[in-house]
């Protein structure tokens, strides 16, 4: 597998899933080149793009839910932090992601 | 001195850089890379996030305070430094 052509093949395909769900990509393009490559090779090791900052759980239902992109699954979270997880992605009014806390799903009254 | 301890994964760019905060501010810590963890451990620290309503990594222990993400301020402030 050609990293470098997969990891723009998934950048082309989560771009055209986020972007109706109100994400972009992070405007930070190293975060974004590191963390399509961690998703390469977890496809390479696992057969599918898990998040590179969540983790598997030996558990079916939970590991298809850290599925990137996996905004559908986190809406709330997601919407509060106004960004995924990982950061790969941002709302589209984000235009300087540093200032956006990494917060959990806790902190921000969703638990 | 407080004890920091700090579950992470090997994939995740916000776990090297809270690696890297202890390290620049020389606070010693312990860490376990979740990903390469046995599966006997991946399950006991899967038990211990859902307990703290944690979904994600980094996940810092700093004494008894458990904060979860990459939060550098959160750090300074447990630590008191």
């Amino acid at each position: 597998m050609n990293i470098e052509s997969r990891k723009k093949a998934l950048r082309y395909f989560f771009g055209q899933v986020v972007g109706p769900l109100g994400f972009k990509f992070t405007p930070d393009a190293e975060l974004m080149d590191f963390l399509l490559e961690q998703e390469v090779m977890l496809e390479g090791k696992h057969g599918i793009p898990f998040c590179p900052c969540q983790p598997l759980r030996h558990d079916r239902a939970r590991d298809m839910q850290i599925v990137c992109p996996c905004i559908p699954f986190h809406r709330k979270h997601f919407d509060a932090i106004k960004r995924c997880w990982c950061g790969l992605f941002v709302h589209k009014d984000v235009l300087d992601p540093d200032k956006l806390p990494q917060l959990s799903p806790k902190e921000v009254g969703l638990e | 001195m407080k004890k920091v301890s700090m579950y992470a994964l090997s994939t995740c760019p916000w776990c090297r850089k809270t690696k890297k905060f202890f390290a620049d501010h020389k606070i010693p810590f312990t860490f376990i890379d979740y990903d390469l963890a046995d599966e006997a451990t991946q399950r006991r620290i899967s038990q211990e996030m859902d307990a703290a309503g944690a979904t994600g990594f980094p996940f810092v222990q700093i004494d008894d305070e458990v904060i979860v993400g990459y939060q550098p301020d959160r750090y300074s402030s447990a630590l008191g430094i």
